[in-house]
């Protein structure tokens, strides 16, 4: 030890108060520098690999069903929450456990300053991994050719997620400064986790929208996927959660900053002021999204956050392609379908090519989402002067992985599903299975396109099952009344069928005939 | 006088651990002395602003630290070693010593030569960046001179500072320690009383919360002569004959 330093230190001045905020830059890089966060990332990212990304690449590459998983159902926030939050809660007992609480006390820095700044860096270091992961994962989407664009606010609300839980996890560890704060804070934020998402398949509304695992409405099965599509991700839910995230950080947080030992009266009063804004804050979320309400064309509206502007549709430059002489358009996000879509309509187009009441284009359109009356959406529609054939194709199972079928979809099914969808456009059966000559004429342009008759009951089990219909619904053979039509009416030359169907269509459509007027 | 104390008393539970003890003192290296349980710790924690007292005076440098502003103020102009002193195994020497700059408000442009020449005074330039977690015990002691003297203090608390170092580290930090004194206030705490005798200009034995002497170390070693009390040393025989002195008054209390 050195009795008299070489260049003697001069006698400090007075402290500038620009000196602080520098100060505070260096102590963060210090704590940067020094913070555990780094060392469970690891652990974070192999989770993250095999329980959020995997899994979605199981589902068919469009970003509102890729995402919904991971994004809709929380899981690279259940991946990141428990983990976050302990290691947030073993650098808040850091000075406690360290016995380094007086030390650090006897320094001008109020203890809440100190604190706060390992807080943010363990804070910066999770949601700067998060932020990683998640666009790691939206490369590899952009590399695999995702359809649409990626759901942003959605990653927002998974930011304010990983920021709350490191903030709840570093109050827990400064009121308790134990080694074993950080073990428990994990298995609370895990179990708070598991319950959130209980609460959050049951709840498709009401108070539960707040939970960041709850994907009703943002995310609702195939019914969004259209979003990022045809229309912007709707961001009303994910402000609302914002909100409601950031208000509990900032409630756990502040809540550091309220003993005596924190600071000078001035600093606990204003942690008790953001103490109170952190809780109006949560509480406003909380009632904002029991205001939410499901619009139609999908995604979560809140009156009073809505903006008008995020209603307006995506310009798009549609795919095209010709199935039997009509062009059929598509959104560029459904491109890689094309070829799919234009082999399954062209038998069924072919059928009916040359009638007064065939369409005369084929164009995707968004999906129009039921709103609580009128019935399931029609995933294809015909109508217009003259006619245009209308593919809702986000209400269908597209050819392919999916992540919420029993297997992949094949091509045949696909093609089955669409032909058998246009058949009843074209004879006018609507929502239900439709008059009996209506069915009949279904099953005689299915059997002109190339599905059997004995194949026809399956199929339609499958793509309009009946409101009683349950896994175990067989469906019946293709007899009765209406098979025998059907079968007579296919059989008669492709003339006469035209000729008959030019006179009766509209008769047809507006279920005016009987089986016995069928030739 | 830059430690102005009276009549200070503090209690934990039932324990009374200082029991008003009245102290002054200005520049210069003070020596606590006291056996174990003095309350010589309690004391300096107050000394540090860490515990306020439970009733009595204190100003430290001039100013009151029961007040919020003042005790900041205070707190810019203290370096504080504490007995049990904890540490980050993560940081190095030097981030550890920079980490206690920092909360001590010093100007950033300062900083870094303030860590390098705390290091180098403790004789640890060599090891500014190994982890604190490498370091033996009595090098982590000198890392806890390092941050208390970054910020060049004007008061300076040390208990038990020489607690784990070496014969020749210890004469080293007793030239320090004088060093220090010829512009600061430096108290140290110590069961050691050859290090006060080697280093402080004045010095107080503390028993069961009180202060049973002060004065200088040839005062103290003066009260040992003739009385038979055990020690090897001069200074030792006067400390055993003051404790002894004060213990038979209270009993006759």
């Amino acid at each position: 030890m050195t009795a008299a330093p070489t260049a003697q230190v001069r006698r400090r001045a007075p402290r500038a108060t620009s000196t602080v905020p520098r100060n505070a830059v260096r102590l963060l890089r210090v704590e940067l520098r020094r913070n555990a966060m780094p060392w469970i990332l690891p652990l974070i990212a192999a989770l993250f690999w095999f329980d959020s990304y995997r899994p979605s690449t199981g589902a068919a590459p469009l970003y509102g069903l890729r995402t919904f998983w991971n994004m809709g159902q929380g899981h690279t926030i259940i991946d990141f929450g428990p983990f976050v939050a302990a290691v947030a809660a073993w650098m808040g007992s850091r000075d406690g456990r360290r016995g380094l609480a007086d030390l650090v006390t006897a320094t001008a820095r109020p203890r809440w300053a100190a604190q706060l700044a390992t807080w943010a860096a363990t804070a910066i270091w999770a949601v700067a991994a998060y932020l990683v992961f998640v666009g790691v994962m939206f490369a590899m989407y952009a590399h695999q050719n995702v359809g649409g664009a990626p759901p942003w606010w959605w990653v927002a609300v998974g930011s304010c997620a990983v920021i709350a839980f490191s903030a709840a996890g570093f109050a827990v560890g400064a009121y308790w400064p134990s080694r074993f704060a950080a073990p428990v804070t994990a298995f609370g934020a895990f179990l708070a986790m598991a319950l959130s998402s209980q609460e959050g398949f049951r709840s498709a509304s009401g108070w539960a929208l707040i939970l960041p695992t709850n994907s009703n409405g943002g995310f609702d099965g195939n019914a969004q996927t259209d979003g990022g599509i045809f229309y912007p991700w709707v961001p009303d839910l994910p402000i609302a959660r914002i909100m409601f995230l950031a208000g509990i950080a900032i409630v756990a947080v502040s809540l550091t900053g309220l003993p005596a030992r924190a600071g000078g009266q001035r600093l606990r009063r204003a942690a008790a002021v953001l103490t109170l804004a952190g809780l109006a804050s949560a509480g406003t979320g909380i009632w904002l999204a029991s205001t939410a309400r499901l619009s139609a064309r999908g995604g979560m509206v809140i009156p009073a956050l809505h903006d008008a502007a995020n209603d307006a549709p995506i310009a798009y430059t549609p795919v095209c392609g010709h199935a039997a002489g009509i062009p059929v358009c598509l959104n560029p996000a459904y491109g890689r379908w094309l070829p799919d879509v234009t082999a399954a309509l062209a038998p069924v187009l072919a059928e009916v090519a040359g009638l007064p009441g065939a369409p005369v284009r084929a164009t995707q359109v968004a999906a129009a989402y039921p709103s609580g009356t009128g019935g399931p959406p029609q995933a294809v529609t015909l109508g217009g002067h003259p006619p245009v054939l209308r593919l809702s194709l986000g209400l269908l199972n597209m050819p392919g992985p999916c992540g919420f079928c029993d297997g992949p979809v094949a091509t045949s099914q696909f093609a089955g599903q669409i032909r058998l969808l246009f058949a009843s456009a074209f004879a006018g059966v609507g929502d239900g299975l439709g008059s009996p000559v209506q069915q009949a004429v279904q099953a005689a342009l299915l059997q002109g396109a190339g599905i059997p008759f004995a194949a026809q009951p399956k199929l339609i089990a499958i793509v309009k099952p009946g409101p009683d219909a349950g896994p175990s619904a067989q469906p019946g053979p293709a007899t009765g009344p209406v098979y025998a039509a059907a079968r007579r009416f296919a059989t008669l030359p492709a003339a006469a069928r035209h000729a008959w169907l030019a006179a009766h269509l509209a008769a047809l459509r507006a279920g005016q005939l009987t089986l016995k007027e069928l030739p | 006088m830059n430690v102005e104390i009276s009549d200070v008393t503090r209690r934990f539970g039932r324990t009374q651990a200082v029991a008003g003890v009245t102290l002054q003192t200005g520049r210069g290296v003070f020596g606590l002395l006291g056996p174990n349980g003095a309350g010589k710790t309690t004391l300096l924690r107050m000394m540090a602003t860490v515990i306020p007292p439970g009733s009595g005076r204190v100003r430290l440098l001039g100013r009151d630290p029961g007040e919020y502003g003042p005790r900041r103020e205070i707190r810019r102009r203290l370096g504080y070693l504490p007995q049990n002193l904890g540490y980050y195994p993560g940081f190095t020497v030097a981030e550890f010593v920079e980490y206690f700059a920092l909360l001590k408000e010093m100007p950033p442009g300062r900083v870094p030569q303030a860590v390098a020449t705390a290091i180098e005074r403790v004789d640890l330039g060599g090891r500014a960046r190994a982890k604190l977690r490498t370091l033996s015990g009595g090098m982590l002691r000198r890392a806890g001179i390092a941050q208390a003297i970054v910020n060049e203090p004007e008061l300076l608390l040390l208990d038990e500072p020489t607690a784990g170092l070496d014969p020749e580290q210890r004469v080293a930090f007793r030239t320090l320690l004088r060093d220090l004194g010829e512009r600061a206030t430096v108290i140290v705490s110590t069961h050691l009383v050859e290090d006060v005798g080697a280093a402080c200009s004045e010095l107080a034995l503390m028993d069961a919360g009180k202060i049973v002497f002060q004065g200088t170390p040839d005062e103290l070693t003066a009260r040992g002569e003739g009385t038979g009390a055990a020690g090897d040393a001069p200074l030792e025989r006067g400390y055993s004959a003051v404790l002894a002195a004060a213990r038979s008054a209270t009993a006759a209390a």
